[in-house]
């Protein structure tokens, strides 16, 4: 077996180094960035609603991020973590009810209109405030856009909002919409939603459903020789198989969000011609938690929740599943993360003789067949390794007495089950940390949340201690103090177990090695893809 | 007869290969005591490796071997239970639209065509995704797209045999009618849907495969159309974990069809003989 690969990939290289030669006259080794070229891209869904302003995930960015530009960009090097894209600069107020932004100059719109602070304005009020999934938390308290001047735009707060949250999500949701494409409209049903209009380095050129998206060259981009690519084609597909062999034969130069799978990184790696990059999702970490339905009476004991913590060999699961791609969670804040992390929380080793024990004191003991009692367990079916933690954790749960019985369903009945009927008794669920546990974390084990509102506390859990505390946190304007309450947070959470933080993860990068700038920003999959080219 | 059947070497191959299916089935629970789905070593073992573990372990570090025994019993207790309930259905449909004939017979014959019409995987696909996998609903799905053929089948046949002198004889001595249907027709009227049992039950094990491949599987049991979904996803690099029970699936389908047509050729046989 072992000797029939090394002959073919010894076959394969080959084969590749003689394509090499016959293309070697072309091949001008000047690492100047070029103009011209084709990016082609693997697109693993093809999201209806392309309106980044309204849907506010990283689906809709990897397409539309090129597209609609929000004010700032998540950057390795800037301040605060941040580069300028249509805002030049930011500035809050002492009593945290208002924050000025100065906005770009001499940047039009892809049909030829001027962007002014009015689309600010309009944006902020009608579109991230009421109807973004994030934005409805972070901008709750948004009172008043005024604009004082074409080139300025102060947002007014009804209550004090800390401006470190501002800034963490500049980012993912302050995408600029068209004021004249969408005033006086169902902004929620414009056609624009499906072919973007905005600002950035590429126009939306085409969308052939189950095919390809197509974006071209903004001309008349604000960047200094920017972009430098003619068009990005994003093909469709949605096989993750399918993308490592589209790589190697050429006819992708990219896939992003680990479209190839982890498994296979290893062998592709080796491929001449095709490099695997796990920089550029820095402030796109995933977390990989169990929700906890806290209505069964045996999740409602602490006991119980913390026997389960003990079954989860984390390290096991950053090895086996995710091949080590992925860090071990402490809480609920990553630990990539150098703004909010505190690794000062109580910790849960893999002991499953403490968690036998633990659910013994409970008040469950081992039935006559080795069983305490049954859970239902739901694992999301969006990601490989959410399924296979699934199966993990059934096998966990079976080594210290729990029946877990598994449900697999596609992703709508998995939201309904779990977001609005409350069908479940464990899920696995894989929330994204956005560079500020305020944006989309603290959600998660907030009480109030309605029924069917997703990556939200479905599970019926109420701490009033926590909850005070993110109400505070909410309005705390010094950052520091900010950062300390957070640290509280996490080890308020880490100790009552509202859920189950197992690993934290980014993504993998496969490109072949002739796309350039890959992976400069800490979101770069989402980001505007201005300084990308391609060496031909 | 069994002599007969002995004879073709088609027949002894197809009974060699499920008496060791039937046999790997049965010996599951002794030889592999544990839950097929625990984990028992390192990941991706490849085979051969390892006596403990000798045809290694899938991505999460399960024992491959014990997943193929296991897999054979819920292949061929899905394979046997969709068979017998679509053929119970379909014999029970095609008697009673053949011997009452009338509005009966078209009504029932209407519905079978409305089934006919649309391809059975198609149908047990979709009441799957509706009703949730489990074992039971697969049976019940992979029965609704195949109960038709043995409904057909064993119509045309009592509308043959109803005409023959013994049941007109039945039916003067004062039988009741369901009687004579069911123990003067119908008995008369199997032998060709038995035939026809092999290709249903090979048909059941591959949809049930299919099932499982596309994630509609019970989850909580190994499926060797699970285990080859599960090993897909590292063709390349481990394709023994999807290799290995797609062998193990062709030699049952193939074992059930030589089975079947040594039964046939048998039972043609001895009709040439009589």
């Amino acid at each position: 077996m072992s000797d029939f690969r090394i002959s073919r990939r010894g076959v394969l290289a080959g084969a590749a180094m003689l394509l090499a030669s016959t293309a070697m006259p072309s091949f001008v080794f000047a690492q100047e960035p070029k103009k011209g070229g084709r990016l082609v891209v693997a697109a693993d869904s093809e999201p209806r609603n392309l309106n980044p302003a309204i849907v506010a995930s990283n689906g809709v960015f990897f397409v539309s991020s090129k597209v609609v530009e929000p004010l700032a960009e998540a950057s390795f090097e800037g301040e605060d973590g941040l580069s300028p894209r249509l805002a030049t600069s930011w500035e809050g107020s002492e009593d945290g009810k208002s924050v000025t932004f100065k906005l770009r100059e001499g940047v039009t719109w892809h049909d030829g209109k001027p962007f002014t602070s009015a689309d600010v304005a309009f944006s902020a009020l009608q579109v991230w405030k009421p109807l973004q999934n994030l934005g409805r938390v972070v901008f709750k308290d948004l009172e008043a856009v005024e604009t004082p001047d074409e080139h300025t735009a102060v947002f007014r707060f009804a209550k004090p909002t800390p401006f470190q949250l501002i800034k963490n999500a500049l980012p993912a949701l302050t995408a600029v919409l068209p004021k004249h494409v969408y005033d006086g409209s169902d902004i929620a049903a414009n056609p624009a939603n499906n072919a973007p209009v905005g600002t950035g380095p590429f126009t939306f050129a085409e969308h052939k459903a189950g095919e390809y998206y197509r974006l071209a060259r903004n001309e008349a981009y604000w960047g200094e020789n920017q972009p430098l690519l003619d068009e990005i084609i994003y093909r469709v597909l949605p096989d993750r198989a399918a993308a490592a062999g589209a790589l190697e034969a050429e006819e992708v130069d990219l896939a992003a969000f680990s479209a190839v799978p982890l498994a296979d990184l290893d062998r592709i790696s080796k491929v001449p011609g095709i490099e695997v990059v796990t920089k550029g999702y820095e402030a796109l970490t995933y977390q990989l938690i169990v929700e906890i339905n806290h209505r069964r009476k045996e999740l409602a004991d602490l006991k119980v929740r913390q026997a389960i913590a003990h079954a989860i060999d984390k390290e096991f699961v950053v090895k086996t599943i995710f091949l080590g791609h992925a860090e071990t969670a402490t809480g609920p804040v990553p630990k990539n993360d150098k703004q909010f992390y505190t690794a000062d929380v109580p910790g849960y080793a893999f002991d499953v003789a403490k968690a036998n024990a633990l659910l013994d004191e409970a008040g469950y003991p081992k039935g006559a067949d080795g069983n305490r009692f049954a859970l239902k367990l739901l694992p999301a079916p969006y990601f490989n390794e959410t399924k296979q933690f699934g199966a993990y954790l059934r096998q966990a749960l079976a080594e210290v007495g729990i029946t877990a019985e598994l449900v697999n369903n596609d992703s709508a009945a998995h939201q309904k089950a779990v977001y609005t009927d409350h069908a479940f008794d464990l899920a696995v669920a894989p929330p994204v940390f956005r560079g500020d546990p305020a944006i989309s974390t603290t959600i998660l084990v907030q009480s109030g949340a309605p029924d069917g509102v997703p990556f939200s506390n479905q599970g019926g859990y109420k701490n009033a201690d926590i909850d005070a505390l993110i109400a505070k946190a909410a309005e705390t304007l010094d950052a520091e103090a900010r950062t300390k309450l957070y640290y509280e947070f996490q080890q308020k959470v880490a100790e009552d177990l509202p859920l189950i933080n197992v690993a934290d993860w980014g993504f993998i990068t496969v490109a072949r090695d002739t796309v350039k700038n890959v992976s400069n920003n800490p979101r770069w999959a989402v980001s505007n893809w201005a300084d990308t080219w391609v060496e031909k | 007869m069994s002599r007969l059947f002995l004879r073709s070497p088609e027949a002894v191959a197809g009974t060699i290969i499920l008496a060791l299916l039937v046999a790997m089935a049965l010996a599951a629970p002794w030889l592999f005591p544990r839950d097929p789905l625990a984990i028992v070593g390192p990941a991706m073992l490849p085979p051969f490796q390892d006596w403990t573990l000798p045809l290694g372990t899938d991505r999460l570090g399960r024992d491959v071997l014990s997943g193929l025994f296991h897999g054979a019993r819920t292949s061929l207790a899905v394979g046997l239970a969709a068979a017998a309930t679509s053929i119970i259905v379909g014999v029970l449909v095609g008697t009673i639209a053949g011997f009452a004939g009338g509005w009966v017979d078209e009504v029932l014959m209407r519905i079978t065509d409305a089934f006919q019409t649309v391809p059975g995987f198609l149908l047990a696909l979709a009441f799957v995704s509706v009703a949730g996998p489990s074992l039971g609903v697969v049976v019940v799905a992979i029965a609704l797209g195949a109960w038709t053929q043995p409904a057909r089948i064993t119509r045309a046949e009592v509308l043959s045999i109803r005409e023959r002198d013994y049941v007109a004889g039945a039916r003067v001595i004062g039988m009741h009618p369901a009687e004579i249907a069911f123990r003067e027709v119908l008995p008369n009227a199997l032998p060709p849907v038995l035939a026809l049992s092999s290709v249903i039950v090979a048909a059941a094990v591959l949809t049930e495969a299919a099932l499982s491949f596309l994630g509609l599987g019970d989850p909580n049991r190994v499926t060797w159309g699970g285990m080859i979904a599960e090993g897909r996803a590292v063709l390349r690099s481990a394709p023994f974990l999807s290799i290995v029970p797609g062998i193990a699936l062709v030699l049952t389908v193939l074992g059930v069809y030589l089975l079947g047509e040594g039964a046939v050729e048998a039972s043609a046989v001895k009709r040439g003989n009589a």
